[in-house]
């Protein structure tokens, strides 16, 4: 581990000045993520910022939004009482995401904010295009099992790790920021040419809360994560659904997918195959194909095609009240 | 035997009170970190270490260039060397994660990023990775070679022609790692000439011969200390370099040296298992009994270490069968040294029982049935006796679980989403006894001490010595402080094959009966005593307590007459259960698993678990259950969720880390039902016991297998079972 500047920062205007001093500055959250990048030589920043006592922290349900702090602890999103009863695809997600321990300890904007799984980028000594633009992406044509089948290039087929951004995909919200909004769906980006830019934040911008419509909170939702082993462990694929509903016909619905793309990927073409329709065995089954659209499987990952489609058809059976 | 309460090393262990290798504090310490090969195959042009050198806090930069030769090199693979090549001597590179510098600074953190400065240009090979990959190079090993096997017994192939029912089947088991909770750790402090070795270690003694022989210096002068050790599993059963590398830096350094080997280097310096690709092809008469059986199993090797680490053991020594063949053959790659991994004959058992399971269902036979329709009453051909209370196993197993008569046809147990299925399949491990002396001082506080130069794998060694001489002196458990883990002791064995505890048993049994004698004599002859003039053999012992057998109120403590005595009594006792038995000594069991599968994702879940054991006699109840129960997780391991995947091209393991490597989570693991037979074998040795620890690691994987096949009516012939595994069985199913 490289020596590093540590500060504290107390309100959030406070924490964007101090990480301005340093381009290679890094916020402190939670620390589950970043200590080990700094640990594997993944990151080396100079100044460490702690943002734990910025107050951005609590739930709060307002008539337009609900909104998040970024603070907020993984776990305590999850037990909050209004969560678990409006929001079912949110606290469904948190509690699918790392183990007890980890998620008392994350954060909101932490885990928004983490770093692929992909094995060649957690390796120091491989090449990869995230990390080292240019030095070549060993998934492709290597062990990619957990890679992407969706919106990956040829420059890099990594999966976006996280199960909340999954949830808060389909639950249409925005990242809040020291200074802007920025909608989830343009908050990651896919990795192009360009695979090291993965997210719409600039250097140094803190992230201050997440916001979900408040109108989401009476929808129906619902999330599956598939996985190697029953905990403690990220996903194959998972799928989380978000369904306005009028009597059994779908008003409006928004579907995202984990597991196999390098951002939470929406659905769009199962959401449209679904709009309008009563969830019968022919429309789910559509909606499932639908989902892999476009899919470009790998070696090993072609599973996951199939995996989706069974996936996203179980979940809006379940969410849509089949069963 | 009164057990003592509880395990004698757990209020340390829990207190944190118990310091392990890496956890002792010497004055001077430096921080030792290993840089290893990021190339499988090829030369090292160039390697520079100037910004490393320059960095601060660092005091040593060892490379080939620099590094001492060593004062030996071994020529082939040959115990206890773990491995032949000797990394720091040559700019050769034989595998991924090859040792190609060591970086000590004074803190760890400085170590650390010194050892990223190093910077090391290669000349690399293609490498040659993967099993399955490279099928055609397999070929049949000289003979003499580790684990390889060619037996023919009877004529195979006629059993199979004349066979009423026959099945054929390629099964393949997963890259294996150890991941020990405790990391290989080594810490080494010279005095002068002496040096202490604080080793995370299987074996005290190996450490201290490879490591006296690879420095040049006398055996005497080399200490080597290992009082608490967190798993091994194999990977430290043998002594790899890095144990020597760092003692050698010591000496040269004047200073003492710790290396703790970080997650990711655990996944290449001290061994794995090797992958395996077997063929099995078995036939039998209408009621069940074997005519024909051959069992072919290809593992990978390292190439300048050729073992086969999948050896066959249940094969060949648990069934009866008329025409038998066991084939091994190996294909080399560049990969480190394979080593035995917790049970070593685990892949090529859970093969075969896989394998029974399918001929069960081609007879339309219960599998227990099956099994009992060959069962041996002892391993066919061998020469010595042994006593198997297998078929026991099957009846308490088969009833605990609640074994139908008659299995529900596959698939059609469904709950919702959710296939249900049950699955048995048969345990065995070869275990061995080895050497070991003991000796017992009881003290003129009439307490005893007990040492063997052994160590505590963490399998109960601590509490089974004490329990075992607590019975044999006569004493309470309390009155009995166990001392291991130090090469000052009487020599002891590794903690490997099962063997610890059976055989330092008999050692400490025997050195209590010694000590107990001794201070009887010393009370019949002392007029003191309200014992004097008695014959010894009227004597008893019990609570601490010396007494008339038939007046057993006339008596006295053992303290009362050591302190009247003035000095400690000592008595030695020994073992000598053949190195390695021959054949024939084998521990038991029946595995029944429940499993369920989903539908949609082909997640498989084990919902139940029952092992029944034949482990001869149960030395101590809590400590053997935890032993079983931990094999039956690895079983649930290597069933559903444990491979280490190796990039072909890099020759580099790409799950080098717990998050990428997965050991089953408290989620993956239901209830788990133990039975032991518990009847002690009078052949295995003097206490009954046999070897406990692997067993029940074998067997079941299979269980599990056979229940993912009776849930699904999809066979899947790989372990582990992944979903992506399970889906593809079903549609492959589907497009027949
Ligand atoms: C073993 C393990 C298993 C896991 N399994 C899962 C899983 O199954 N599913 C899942 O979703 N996640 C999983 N995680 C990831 C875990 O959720 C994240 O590590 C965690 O959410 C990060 O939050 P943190 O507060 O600890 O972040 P930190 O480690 O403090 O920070 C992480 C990154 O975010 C940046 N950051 C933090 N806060 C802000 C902010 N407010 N604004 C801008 N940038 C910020 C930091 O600079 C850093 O780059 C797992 C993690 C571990 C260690």
């Amino acid at each position: 581990m490289r020596p590093f500047a540590y500060a504290q920062a107390t309100s959030a205007a406070d924490a964007v000045a101090v990480a301005g001093r340093d381009p290679s500055a890094a916020f402190l959250a939670g620390g589950t993520e970043l200590l080990n990048l700094m640990r594997d030589g993944l990151a080396a920043p100079g100044l460490v910022v702690d943002v734990n006592a910025v107050p951005a922290k609590g739930i709060s349900f307002g008539e337009e939004v609900i909104r998040i702090g970024a603070l907020a602890r993984m776990a305590e999103v999850a037990r909050e009482p209004r969560v678990r009863d409006r929001l079912p695809v949110l606290s469904q997600a948190l509690l699918a995401g790392a183990s007890a321990q980890v998620r008392n300890a994350a954060s909101v904007g932490g885990n928004l904010m983490q770093r692929t799984r992909c094995w060649y980028f957690r390796d120091a000594a491989m090449p990869c295009n995230t990390r080292v633009p240019g030095s070549g992406c060993p998934a492709i044509g290597g062990e990619n099992r957990w890679h992407a089948i969706l919106g990956g290039s040829d420059a890099c087929i990594k999966v976006h790790p996280s199960d909340l951004a999954v949830a808060l995909t389909a639950l249409d919200a925005t990242v809040v920021t020291h200074d802007r909004r920025i909608p989830i769906t343009e908050f990651y980006r896919l990795p192009g040419s360009t695979p090291h830019v993965e997210t719409a934040l600039r250097p140094g911008e803190l992230i201050v809360a997440v916001e979900i419509p408040a109108a989401g909170a009476g929808f129906r939702s619902g999330y599956r994560k598939v996985r190697d082993r029953a905990s403690f462990e990220f996903a194959l694929v998972s799928v989380a659904v978000s369904l306005d509903l009028d009597g059994g016909t779908v008003r409006q619905a928004r579907i995202a997918l984990g597991g196999v793309a390098p951002r939470p990927w929406r659905a769009l073409a199962a959401e449209n195959a679904v709009r309008g329709r009563r969830l019968t065995p022919d429309v789910l089954r559509a909606a499932g194909e639908a989902a892999v659209e476009g899919a470009a499987p790998r070696e090993h990952n072609a599973f996951k095609v199939e995996l989706v489609r069974r996936t996203v058809a179980d979940v809006l059976e379940r969410v849509g009240g089949g069963r | 035997m009164t057990p003592p309460p509880g395990r004698v090393d757990g209020p340390d262990k829990v207190t944190g009170a118990a310091r392990y290798a890496a956890d002792q504090r010497v004055p001077g310490l430096t921080h030792a970190v290993l840089v290893q090969s990021t190339i499988a195959r090829g030369r090292i042009t160039r390697i520079d270490t100037a910004a490393a050198e320059a960095a601060p806090g660092v005091l040593a930069v060892c490379t080939h260039e620099n590094m001492p030769r060593f004062a030996h090199r071994p020529t082939s693979w040959l115990p206890p060397h773990a491995q032949s090549t000797v990394p720091l001597q040559e700019p050769d590179i034989w595998y991924g994660g090859q040792h190609v510098a060591v970086v000590v600074a004074d803190t760890l953190e400085r170590a650390h990023e010194a050892a990223r400065l190093v910077r090391v240009d290669y000349d690399a090979e293609t490498p040659t990775i993967g099993l399955r990959e490279n099928l055609g190079r397999a070929y049949t090993p000289p003979d003499g070679t580790p684990g390889a096997l060619q037996l023919v017994r009877g004529d195979p192939e006629a059993g199979l022609a004349a066979a009423d029912a026959r099945i054929e089947a390629e099964y393949t088991t997963a890259v294996n790692h150890h991941n020990p909770i405790e990391p290989s750790a080594t810490l080494a402090v010279w005095e002068g000439e002496n040096l202490t070795l604080y080793e995370s270690t299987q074996s005290i003694t190996y450490t201290r011969e490879v490591v006296a022989e690879m420095l040049g210096v006398p055996a005497e002068r080399v200490r080597v200390v290992t009082p608490f050790l967190g798993g091994g599993f194999g990977s430290k059963g043998f002594v790899w370099p890095h144990t020597y590398i760092v003692a050698a830096v010591a000496r040269q350094l004047r200073r003492p040296v710790r290396l703790v080997l970080t997650r990711a280097q655990m996944s290449t310096s001290c061994g794995h298992r090797p992958a395996s690709v077997q063929r099995l092809r078995a036939g039998a008469t209408r009621d069940g009994r074997l005519t024909g059986l051959t069992h072919h199993i290809i593992s990978h090797s390292a190439t300048r270490d050729l073992i086969h680490f999948n050896p066959v053991a249940s094969t060949q020594a648990v069934y009866t069968c008329p025409g038998l063949r066991v084939s091994t053959q190996v294909v080399e790659v560049d990969m480190g040294t394979t080593m035995a991994t917790r049970p070593p004959s685990g892949p090529a058992n859970e093969a075969l029982e896989m394998a029974l399971d399918e001929l069960s269902w081609e007879l339309g036979m219960d599998p227990v049935a099956l099994r009992l329709a060959n069962y041996a009453a002892s391993e066919p051909g061998a020469t010595n006796p042994e006593t198997r209370f297998l078929r026991e196993c099957y009846e308490l197993g088969a009833e605990r679980f609640g074994w139908p008569r008659s299995r529900p046809e596959p698939g059609s147990m469904r709950e919702g989403e959710t296939l249900v299925g049950w699955g048995m399949a048969g345990s065995y491990h070869r275990w061995h006894g080895m050497r070991a002396q003991a000796a017992v001082e009881i003290g003129t506080d009439g307490r005893a001490i007990v040492r063997s130069g052994t160590q505590d794998i963490g399998t109960g060694t601590y509490t089974i010595m004490t329990e075992i001489a607590a019975e044999a002196l006569g004493m309470r458990p309390a009155s009995v402080r166990p001392r291991l883990g130090d090469t000052r002791y009487p020599p002891g064995p590794t903690s490997s094959g099962s063997t610890t505890a059976a055989t330092v048993g008999v050692a400490v049994r025997e050195a209590g009966r010694a000590a107990r004698e001794k201070v009887t004599a010393l009370a019949v002859a002392d007029p003191r005593s309200p014992l004097y003039g008695a014959a010894a053999g009227e004597v008893g012992a019990a609570d601490d307590r010396l007494f008339l057998t038939a007046r057993p109120r006339r008596g006295e403590t053992y303290r009362q007459i050591m302190e009247r005595h003035g000095a400690p009594v000592h008595a030695s006792g020994s073992a000598d259960l053949g190195t390695p038995a021959p054949s024939g000594a084998g521990s038991y069991g029946a595995a029944f698993a429940e499993v369920r599968v989903s539908a949609v994702t082909g997640e498989v879940r084990v919902s139940r678990m029952v092992s029944a054991l034949d482990v001869g006699r149960v030395l101590n109840a809590a400590t053997a259950r935890s032993q079983a129960i931990g094999g039956m997780i690895w079983g649930i391991g290597m069933a559903l969720t444990e491979h280490t995947l190796v990039d072909r091209r890099l020759g580099r393991i790409v799950t080098a880390n717990l998050a990428g490597y997965l050991v089953p989570v408290e989620a993956d693991v239901p209830d788990l039902d133990v039975i032991f037979v518990d009847r002690p074998d009078p052949h295995a040795n003097a206490l009954g016991a046999r070897g406990m620890g692997e067993v029940a690691g074998t067997g079941t994987a299979a269980a599990i297998a056979n229940a993912v096949y009776h849930a699904t009516g999809h066979r899947v012939r790989h372990l582990p079972i992944t979903p992506d595994l399970v889906l593809a069985a079903g549609e492959a199913a589907a497009t027949e």
